[in-house]
């Protein structure tokens, strides 16, 4: 005994190392114990984690690798043929060191628009390896062999051993090979020097310094660095964006997540303290209970984010078209989306630890947490926040003369600035809501006061929703003002339409040509001889018949619209609108104004005054404007061919595409004005979606009769922008309350049961459920949406660009009602269907 | 020297009209190797004069002294320090750890208190040896009954050095058998020179203590006196020295 008494005045105060470790320990058991209870956090952050690897991945090996061109070497040189300037560029390099030149001509392949490349490599050559795998046979090691690629293969119907001409000489196919860095490319590889008419000769190379500044007069030089560094917004720095954000929500959910855990501690946690644990000991239980939480949410994240791109990785590779490698993950990424969730749940969970070491040991061991303490909460900081955000923004928004473009620490600096601003404006709006209900009924009494006196919960939660809310809102607002009527941007066409344009293949580009025989033949184009108008009408029938759809020609007059407004001009394609387009779009002679000088499906376009109607002889054949700026006020005059307010009426009819006739002249103003119109393009409409095949027949027949084809684009509408934004905001909502109002309603559990007892019908919880998630949500979504609007007017009132505040007026009212009152609805609903179970325990406190 | 000391030691709880006083001016010395036993209704301030005895809890006023070092003017980590290491105490409705093992459970003060886990659990298992608890030693809790856990609750009490034991109601939720053999346990550590306080409300267990002291109202209204020593009877002023 007295050798233990002399050893424990050696120990240190606080128990060091032996001390932490059991703390601990007994807060891994209670993960362990208790995981269920976290599961909500631990999912949060597996699911963070897992999304930033997959997702990250996925971004960062979308592009091309860095050395694709490139094989192994630092530089290259391209030219269009092995002239002399490309022999003597080759020579001058064979003298300086090691080089490796790889020839192609480009060839079509018969039926398609797509094209293959005859190419002389050498597979062993010292920079070309990455560029070069086989994937059966072998490479070709004579002239008579040559080895092709999977598509080629198909197009051509090879496989190894098959005799093909090729390049004018019949050689056996030996292989089937691959470009790993670039699947999109199919060639046909043979030996060096076995390229008689390259159109394309590159040489890769390796060179000092000094020697490539000897050489590079007169020829472009490209690394891989130089590729690289053209993007600063690459996909690494928006993933660990993103990230951050992520992690910022988790974290403030988890707040929550965490104090309830404490809460359901509090026993355990007096018991330690009375049997000597410090207040060190005792935030350690619960930070290490987050740490571990981070910890093993970041592990099982990774795992499930590495197994979902193991999974993915092949389908990834062809949609890519190239090959990635198992563990070409962005580990910088990877690493610190781990720690960040590590740090995330620490932090989480540091407040609710150094809470819980206030509460006096006796209200521990009885279980009962400490009654919350009126703290009356300003509004002030949080307003002072969002005036310094709103002032940075508009900083920003009038930089580079009031196009923004100089602004992007300010602008990054005010949006960031807008979270904690939200963050501090929570705890007072949620004694606001007390105040004002509180001569509401008693069970909305109830659930408003609870949200006021637990703010350590309700005030993450309604941080957490108001954050989630204000990044949709902005993305709504700006996406929303961005979209004008002058120049609105969007998808071109429907899935169904295509537009047929004139047009010519490229000079030099070999294409494939039905003889009279009816047989395909390959010739190098040369010249391009006008098509007649009845020739190109034909050739768009054609195509049309071959689709087995309407086709609708389009008359461009001799007149155009123009107009200025915030920065914007007026932009698009104006055709004529002939009765058969009206047809085709179901639009009935009755329903056009006879006045109207120009329909229009735009939004808004009738009512925009700033428009001008160009018909006299400078306005452009194709409809557009004559000159920036516009010849409104004072200039446009009947005496200059100009119409300071044409009749607009607007026809929702008409289709929307950016390239469709979205806007037409009336045959009322092509009389009045003495408008002529020539038919420039066609539009081809079908009963459904046009597949890619189709496309691909149309392109084939189009690229041999002089017409060009413009299928529908990937780019999405402002409304599929802004709807896609409010879903998110909404579904990030809906998923913090659902997180949150469990544990708030949890921590007032006694109540609940002490109202059970008291004989509260199923009516009371139900309401006092669905108000708390009623109020949360909607509190949230005011908070975001003020956030939002602040932004964006801090931003827009002195940005000349976007047409100012008033560019707001375009904001689509629907989806903010939506984020404001549909929401808060719904989740009040859930709430009051999901709430209807009494307490299980209604004489005491369940036991641990 | 006194064990545990109090001195017009008084609780006050609320403020204003809600003012209530949980114990007034207790005097209280524990001698090592005595066993005290305190009575009293509900509401009488046993548990109030347990918990600041204890250090879980400040007094209003007076002083409490543990082993001759005052409470008041300690910091937080002090006392904690001081209940690691003196102060050992078992509540009635067990306190033990749900997800640590009995062994772990009784040598948690000792690890808390920087011993290494090896001999932490070692002195643990000798404690429990010595209350025939070796065999559970790697039950959870929830795998013990009342008797069990009440028994790992004394060897957490008393594992190490402690030499002061607080007892609340340690046989409260006991049965009789159960409840003789933990005050049982509680004399065996009196006679191996621990003091110890038990609250009870059992009148044949406090027949057990050295002394009893009877609680009314937060004040102490009646006290057994322990029966003079020789060195007492001989000499009265040792007994009475002022």
């Amino acid at each position: 005994m007295d050798d233990f008494r002399i050893r424990s005045d050696r120990r240190p105060s606080d128990g060091g190392i032996p001390a932490r470790r059991a703390v601990t320990r007994w807060a891994w058991r209670l993960f362990r114990r208790e995981w269920r209870q976290q599961f909500l956090i631990l999912a949060l952050i597996t699911v963070a984690v897992a999304a930033t690897v997959l997702g990250s991945t996925v971004a960062v090996n979308n592009p091309p690798p860095k050395n694709a061109g490139f094989g192994t070497a630092h530089y290259s040189v391209s030219f269009a043929s092995y002239g002399k300037k490309a022999q003597n560029f080759i020579a001058h390099l064979e003298h300086l060191g090691t080089e490796q030149v790889i020839e192609n001509e480009t060839y079509s392949i018969p039926g398609s628009i797509h094209t293959y490349q005859l190419r002389s490599q050498d597979p062993h050559g010292p920079f070309g390896g990455p560029m070069l795998s086989v994937v059966s046979g072998h490479f070709p090691s004579n002239a008579s062999e040559v080895a092709v690629t999977n598509g080629v293969a198909s197009a051509f119907h090879l496989s190894v051993g098959k005799s093909w001409q090729v390049g004018g000489v019949e050689r056996e196919v030996v292989g089937i090979v691959e470009n790993p860095q670039s699947l999109l490319d199919e060639f046909a590889l043979v030996e060096p020097d076995q390229v008689p008419n390259a159109t394309q000769v590159t040489a890769l190379f390796d060179v000092s310094g000094a020697s490539l500044r000897s050489i590079s007069k007169g020829v472009q030089i490209n690394s891989p660095a130089s590729v690289a560094n053209s993007n600063p917004l690459n996909p690494e720095t928006i993933s660990l964006a993103a990230l951050v954000l992520g992690m910022l929500l988790i974290a403030l959910v988890s707040i929550g997540g965490f104090t309830v855990l404490a809460q359901r501690r509090m026993r355990s946690i007096g018991m330690l303290e009375s049997i000597g644990a410090t207040d060190h000991h005792v935030r350690l239980v619960v930070s290490a209970n987050g740490t571990v939480v981070g910890v093993v949410g970041a592990i099982l994240g990774f795992i499930v984010g590495f197994a979902g791109w193991l999974a993915y990785r092949p389908s990834f590779e062809q949609s890519a078209h190239h090959v990635i490698g198992v563990f070409a993950l962005p580990w910088t990424v990877v690493f610190v989306a781990m720690v960040l969730a590590v740090l995330a749940a620490y932090f989480a969970a540091s407040r609710p630890a150094r809470a819980v070491t206030k509460v006096p040991i006796v209200h521990a061991l009885s279980g009962r947490p400490a009654p919350p303490r009126q703290i009356h909460r300003s509004a002030i900081p949080g307003i002072v926040i969002l005036v310094g955000a709103f002032l940075l923004l508009g900083y920003s928004g009038g930089t580079g003369g009031g196009n923004g473009s100089g602004g992007a620490p300010e602008l990054i600096l005010g949006l960031v600035l807008l979270m904690p601003g939200l963050i501090l404006l929570a705890p007072f709006l949620l004694s606001l809501t007390q105040r004002v209900g509180r001569r509401a009924p008693i069970a909305t009494r109830l659930a408003l006061r609870d949200l006021a006196r637990y703010r350590a919960r309700s005030g993450s939660a309604l941080a957490a929703i108001s954050i989630g809310v204000l990044i949709s809102v902005i993305v709504v607002l700006a996406v929303a003002s961005r979209g004008n009527v002058l120049d609105y941007a969007g998808p071109n066409l429907a899935s169904n339409q295509l537009a047929l344009h004139t047009g010519f293949p490229p000079r030099g580009q070999i294409i494939v040509h039905r003889n009279a025989k009816g047989q395909l033949v390959r010739v190098r184009h040369h010249k391009t001889e006008t098509a007649t108008p009845t020739q190109l009408a034909a050739s768009a029938e054609q195509i049309a018949k071959g689709l087995d759809a309407q086709l609708i020609p389009l008359e461009s007059p001799n007149a155009g619209l123009n107009g200025t407004e915030g920065g914007r001009n007026w932009s698009g394609q104006i055709y004529v609108a002939t009765p058969q387009l009206l047809r085709a779009f179901g639009i009935k002679e009755s329903e056009i104004n006879p006045n109207a000088d120009v329909l229009s499906m735009r939004p808004g376009l009738s009512g925009f005054s700033g428009l001008v109607f160009n018909y006299g002889t400078n306005s452009k054949q194709a409809g557009g404007p004559s000159a920036p700026g516009g010849n409104s006020g004072p200039s446009c005059s009947p005496a200059n061919g100009c119409l300071a307010h044409p009749v607009i009426q607007d026809i929702s009819a008409l289709p929307g595409g950016t390239s469709a006739p979205n806007t037409v002249i009336t045959e009322h103003a092509m009389k009045e004005f003495h408008i002529t119109a020539v038919t420039s393009d066609w539009l081809v409409v079908g009963s459904q979606t046009f597949t890619a095949a189709q496309i691909s027949s149309a392109q084939l027949t189009a690229s041999t009769q002089q017409l060009q084809v413009e299928s529908r684009n990937d780019i999405p509408s402002t409304s599929t922008v802004t709807n896609w934004a409010t879903l998110f905001g909404i579904i990030i909502a809906l998923g913090v309350l659902a997180m949150s109002v469990g544990l708030v309603r949890s921590e007032t559990s006694s109540d609940l049961r002490t109202l059970a007892a008291t004989g509260a019908s199923s009516y009371t919880r139900r309401t006092l459920t669905a108000v708390t998630a009623g109020a949360l949500g909607f509190l949230g979504a005011l908070l975001g949406v003020v956030g939002g609007y602040v932004a964006m007017i801090g931003w827009l009132r002195s940005n000349s660009l976007n047409g100012g505040i008033s560019a707001l007026g375009n904001v689509p009212f629907g989806d903010i009602v939506l984020i404001l009152f549909g929401m808060p609805a719904l989740a009040a609903v859930v709430g009051w269907l999901f709430a209807s179970r009494e307490p299980a325990v209604l004489g005491r406190q369940p036991i641990e | 020297m006194s064990m545990l000391e109090l001195r017009n030691v008084s609780k006050r709880y609320g403020q204003g009209a809600n003012e209530v006083d949980a114990i007034s001016d207790i005097d209280l010395s524990v001698e090592r190797g005595s066993l005290v036993a305190i009575m009293g209704p509900s509401g009488s301030g046993k548990s109030t004069l347990l918990t600041i005895a204890g250090s879980l809890e400040e007094p209003t006023t007076g002083d409490v002294m543990i082993d001759g070092a005052r409470l008041s003017g300690m910091s937080r980590n002090d006392k904690a320090r001081l209940r690691r290491r003196s102060v050992g105490y078992v509540f009635q409705d067990f306190n033990l750890l749900a997800g640590l093992t009995a062994v772990e459970n009784v040598s948690l003060p000792l690890e808390l208190d920087g011993v290494s886990m090896k001999k932490a659990r070692a002195k643990g298992m000798d404690a429990l040896e010595g209350l025939g608890l070796a065999d559970r030693a790697e039950s959870f809790p929830d795998q013990l009954s009342g008797g069990e856990r009440q028994r790992v609750a004394i060897a957490r009490a008393v594992v190490g050095e402690r030499s002061l034991l607080l007892a609340d109601e340690p046989s409260g939720a006991l049965d009789s058998v159960n409840g003789e053999a933990v005050m049982r346990m509680i004399l065996t550590a009196c006679h191996g020179g621990v003091a110890a306080v038990v609250v009870t409300h059992d009148a044949k267990l406090a027949s057990w203590a050295d002394r009893v002291v009877f609680l009314r109202d937060g004040k102490a209204v009646d006290e057994t006196l322990p029966p003079p020593s020789p060195e007492e009877l001989l000499n009265p002023d040792v007994a009475n020295p002022s």
